[in-house]
């Protein structure tokens, strides 16, 4: 067992290393996936995000009160003066999401039926915007129909009618399973995220240890000693192994704790299996990496984009929902991808049966098929670089 | 004696072909899996149609304008829905292998049956809200003026739209190019890795040619600035590779200041290369703990700065200001949006500023350090 | 007086490196600086060169004090380490340009130097490879091309044959000749005491960062007792032979094992005959006999009771 322990102490050596990358990688993951969760409605109340907007009338009257009064339902106030630079540092700092203007004269021509238009000035991408203009649209649609059929209608009277017309609501059932519905929502993130997080530091921390002992000099030596090559490599494999596990249980660990309420049911179990199983292809990966490229620096290059990248078009800084299908058929050539649709999966779940497990299992097999051949990859260029 | 050095630091550099090749690749290789996976974000016909179901009853059925509704938002290629009509039972179980975002049930009011509150419930409930609400209006205007049916139902199909677009500036407020701004600053503070090596390579108890260097008649900070030329120098066409890239190759707009682009990048390359040179002098540890701190800051300075979640860099200028301010990678990003989305300098010659501040506070922090000629121990 | 040393101390914490060493270097002289690990030989030359800051102690190259500033002083001081300091990035042609060139601005005179410098270490079949692919010696060759190129007055060699085969070894001693002969002054330092022996005018032991002996190979081993060390082997000896033995005069020792007798005589004149009188005397059988003079391990042994080799 003398290989496994110069790797355990190789490891221990570097430990400040690993230290700083699962420090910086962990707490990064914590931080996203508290904001990520708190931006998606985290409450099992059907509440709509509200946005911050400026509403800047220049002018007033009933209807536009009227307007206010209704938007007050999707929208926060924020004061702003009227001024371009303000208007400008406003959304580019997102303080508002949303500039509306009413211009001089837009109450008269309405009332008239004249087809005039309020300007809106967005950040673009904002989800909550679109409330706001279908909020404006319904109103005024609905103003028109009165405008337009019931002639001379005051102001006041239209705004009163509008006001009971927008009243109704949907009535909303929302079933869930248990009594305490939990929300997988910070896991979901959190385990996602591990794409990036744990498969950097598998990556810098592993080929921090495989640069030491696939040194030529030290691999010449090991190599005539007493000690079989397939012994040494197990052993080493063996120390990886450890090295995988330990950082997989740092990070999960954190996880649970941070989130310990929703963290009690069946759905956590999968989220560590299917982790668990990412975590051993990413060690495969790291494993795969290491033989091929001997310079440090080329290492942080290639594990940043082997992260990064995977992750943008796998799921997990971008939602699922907003990449195209071309991408995502390239995507699923890397595990990450299936990592990415397992978790997803898994937070849904609330029916434990089997038609709904097995698209968990076969996307864990998938991640260990991507484990066996990049490990296999890995020994036959190590293998061809023994006789340098 | 600047030549001399010069080149053959470049003649080092050049000939470690595994690192330049990553260095210079790994930019690339993210822009485009940027590209790929940012493709769809600004594309609003990325929409697909909703899966929903409604209970088929006799308040269903008999409520035509509902139906009717319905049946029109569910059909045609730009449809919103797609509908299935089917019991209650049916719907609940579709509802429970999440087949469907949710089940309507026609009562008073509509109600509809969801498992979760995520978008498409959201749009599912305001296209309810909406009909319910003009049907409001509808009923009150033809209680005041019977007659108006006819020409109600024309109107009902006319519908408006009230808000246009107005652009505060010359371009449009534009979500991706954020992160292709966050990655051109990564890329820039990776330079720090070049800056780590000139710093070893000057230091005699660190590296045994800083001793032949340090032996010889030539003043050791003009051969750290000379060979620190060198590293900034590739660097930089590093860079630009990735700014043609990005523009020619991509598509990514920079706005028309295309001079002052180029002197952001400039910067922001010295930046980084001389925050490697800062932390490689001040940290006297071993190389790989060096690495880390380098690795750590960027990618943390990466995270706040919106690479990985865009909001990121708002939650951090609206929570805890300071810090947009002191991560160089938030500086540089900033700067190149500031140019992209602003009419005016201010906001860009601000953030230029903070940079350049930290120049002087790398550059001056790692000539403290390397100037000793005498070492305590070699 | 090339280079002159007055009480210099180093201390590293409470080790004392180097305690009050003084020495004085003359022009043309191979000096030697010898002494085991740890003695403080290298710390030396890295003081002296600037590179080492020491507590106490004046230091003089060229009649100048010598200051890290000192360009002029530098500009004729070349330097062979220990540590092979060469770029891995760089042929050996390249390596010796780049050094020669951190002291030779001219173009057309910096190229002559380099060829002359890879002519002098035999390096020309093996211009354009890279140092990776160079055997040990090969490497040690190119690490004093470095050195040396510019052709400066003073040359400090740090202990350059380590690790080197024994053809490489006796070119880079006789390079060293030559280059002497050519009229710079050199420095030399090991732990080999062979070689100090073989071309060091001038010898200086060190041992725990103080100067125990300094003088010529001669003056130094005039400096001990000790005599010949003479080597019998026989088949035959008795006890009483032995102490017979013992009692001749200018015997400092004699020990009889394995068939060997050696006899440690001491300072003076026909001892291997007296020697040689005694066996025919006894009738005692040999087959081999061999005379060696006292080496400089022998020196360093008598005088600080432990080898220089350790």
């Amino acid at each position: 067992m003398q290989v496994f322990k110069l790797c355990l102490k190789v490891l221990k050596k570097n430990k400040a290393t690993m230290l700083i990358y699962i420090v910086v990688f962990l707490v990064v993951s914590l931080i996203m996936s508290s904001a990520m969760t708190k931006d998606e409605q985290a409450d099992n109340l059907f509440i709509q995000k509200k946005s911050n907007i400026a509403f800047i009338s220049q002018e007033n009257s009933p209807l536009i009160d009227g307007l206010k009064n209704e938007l007050e339902k999707v929208a926060n106030f924020v004061e702003l003066p009227d001024e371009k630079e303000a208007l400008q540092d406003a959304l580019y700092f997102r303080s508002v999401s949303y500039i509306l203007r009413i211009p001089k004269g837009f109450t008269e021509s309405f009332m008239k039926g004249e087809n005039v238009q309020l300007e809106k000035t967005t950040v673009p991408d904002s989800l909550s915007n679109t409330y706001i203009d279908l909020c404006i649209d319904n109103y005024l649609n609905n103003a028109r129909l009165y405008v337009q059929h019931v002639g001379d209608i005051s102001q006041e009277s239209l705004v009163l009618h509008l006001k009971s017309d927008l009243s109704v609501n949907t009535s909303v059932e929302l079933k869930t399973k248990s009594d305490k519905a939990q929300n997988h929502i910070y896991a979901n993130y959190f385990f996602n995220y591990m794409a990036y997080s744990l498969l950097s530091v598998l990556i810098l921390g592993m080929t921090a240890l495989m640069l030491v002992f696939y040194d030529n000099n030290l691999r010449r030596r090991n190599a005539c000693s007493p000690v079989s090559a397939r012994s040494m490599n197990l052993q080493f494999i063996l120390a990886s192994l450890l090295f995988t596990v330990f950082t997989w249980m740092i990070m999960v660990i954190f996880c649970l704790l941070y989130n310990l309420d929703n963290s009690f049911n069946l759905n956590t179990v999968y989220f560590l299996i299917n982790s668990l199983v990412f975590a051993v292809c990413g060690a495969s990966i790291s494993f795969l990496i290491g033989n091929l490229v001997k310079s440090a620096n080329a290492i942080s290059a290639i594990s940043n984009v082997v992260t990064l990248g995977l992750c943008f078009i796998s799921g997990v800084f971008v939602p699922v929902e907003f990449l195209g299908d071309s991408v995502l058929r390239i995507a699923s050539f890397t595990p990450t991808y299936w990592f990415v649709n397992a978790n997803n999966r898994i937070a849904e779940l609330t029916e434990f049966n089997f038609s709904n497990i097995e698209p968990i299992l076969s996307c864990m097999l998938i991640q260990l098929g991507f484990a066996l051949a990049f490990f296999v990859v890995a020994l036959v260029i190590s293998k061809r670089r023994r006789f340098e | 004696m600047f030549a001399h050095i010069f080149i053959n630091r470049l003649k080092c550099l050049l000939r470690d072909r595994e690192t330049i090749f990553w260095t210079m690749m790994f930019p690339l290789l993210l822009a485009v899996f940027f590209n790929m996976a940012l493709l769809n974000v600004n594309n609003d016909e990325m929409f697909k149609a909703i899966d929903i179901a409604v209970v088929d009853d006799s308040s269903y059925q008999s409520d035509r304008h509902f139906k009717a509704a319905l049946d029109e938002a569910s059909k045609g290629d730009g449809r919103l829905f797609n509908l299935t009509v089917t019991s209650k039972d049916n719907a609940d179980e579709l509802l429970n292998e999440n087949k469907i975002a949710g089940y309507i049930v026609v009562e008073e009011p509509i109600k509809l049956v969801v498992n979760k509150s995520g978008i498409n419930q959201a749009i599912v409930k305001s296209f309810i809200d909406s009909y319910m609400q003009t049907a409001s209006s509808v009923n009150s205007i033809l209680f005041e003026k019977p007659n108006a049916q006819q020409e109600l139902v024309s109107s009902l199909n006319e519908r408006q739209q009230y808000v246009k677009e107005v652009s505060a500036t010359n371009a449009e407020p534009n979500n991706v190019l954020n992160y292709f701004y966050t990655l051109i600053a990564m890329a820039c503070m990776y330079g720090c890795f070049f800056g780590m090596r000139e710093a070893s390579d000057i230091q005699a108890d660190i590296s045994p040619l800083a001793a032949r260097v340090n032996i010889s008649p030539v003043h050791k900070l003009k051969a750290f600035i000379y060979s620190f030329c060198a590293s900034l120098i590739l660097h930089l066409f590093e860079i630009f590779i990735l700014l043609m890239f990005l523009r020619f190759v991509l598509g990514v707009d920079f706005g028309p200041k295309t001079g002052y682009v180029i002197l952001t990048s400039v910067l922001g390359s010295i930046t980084g290369v001389s925050f490697g040179a800062f932390v490689s002098a001040i940290v006297k540890k071993s190389e790989n703990i060096k690495i880390a701190i380098l690795l750590g800051v960027s990618m943390t300075g990466s995270f706040l700065a919106g690479m990985m979640y865009q909001n990121m860099k708002y939650i951090v200028a609206q929570n805890v200001p300071v810090l947009s301010y002191l991560n160089p990678v938030n500086l540089l990003t900033d700067a190149f949006y500031s140019l992209y989305y602003y009419d005016t300098f201010s906001r860009y010659a601000l953030n230029i500023g903070f940079l350049c501040i930290f120049i002087v506070v790398f550059s001056f922090g790692t000539y403290l350090i390397i100037r000793r000629r005498k070492y305590a121990s070699l | 007086m090339i280079i002159k040393v007055k009480n210099l101390v180093k201390r590293y914490g409470d080790l004392i490196a180097l305690d009050h060493l003084s020495l004085s270097v003359n022009e043309g002289e191979v000096f030697g600086l010898l002494g085991p690990n740890g003695s403080g030989k290298t710390t030396a030359i890295n003081c002296i060169l600037s590179l080492l800051k020491y507590d106490k102690g004046e230091i003089e190259i060229f009649g100048q004090p010598m200051t890290p500033d000192a360009y002029n002083i530098k500009r004729d001081i070349g330097i062979v380490m220990q540590n092979v300091a060469v770029y891995n990035e760089l042929t050996v042609y390249e390596n010796i340009d780049y050094f020669c060139g951190l002291y030779v601005q001219d173009k057309k005179l910096r190229k002559k130097l380099v060829d002359e410098a890879i002519d002098f270490v035999e390096l020309s079949e093996f211009t354009k490879f890279y140092p990776k692919k160079l055997s040990g010696g090969l490497l040690r060759r190119l690490n004093i091309a470095c050195g040396i190129a510019h052709k400066p007055k003073l040359i400090i060699l740090d202990e350059p044959t380590v690790a080197v085969d024994p053809q490489s070894r006796n070119r880079i001693l006789e390079g060293i000749l030559e280059l002497n002969r050519q009229g710079a002054t050199i420095i030399y330092t090991s732990h080999y005491m062979e070689e100090v022996e073989q071309i060091c005018s001038r010898i200086m032991i060190l041992d725990k960062g103080k100067a125990i002996a300094t003088g010529t190979k001669d003056e130094l081993k005039a400096m001990i007792s000790m005599g010949e060390k003479i080597t019998v082997e026989t088949y035959s000896l008795s006890e009483e032979q032995l102490s017979r033995l013992r009692r001749l005069p200018n015997i400092a020792s004699a020990e009889y094992k394995n068939q060997t007798l050696e006899i440690k005589s001491n300072k003076g004149q026909h001892n291997l005959e007296t020697i040689l009188e005694f066996i025919k005397k006894e009738g005692i059988r040999f087959g081999k006999i061999y005379s060696e003079m006292p080496t400089l391990n022998d020196v360093f042994l008598e005088i600080t009771g432990k080898g220089l080799r350790d």
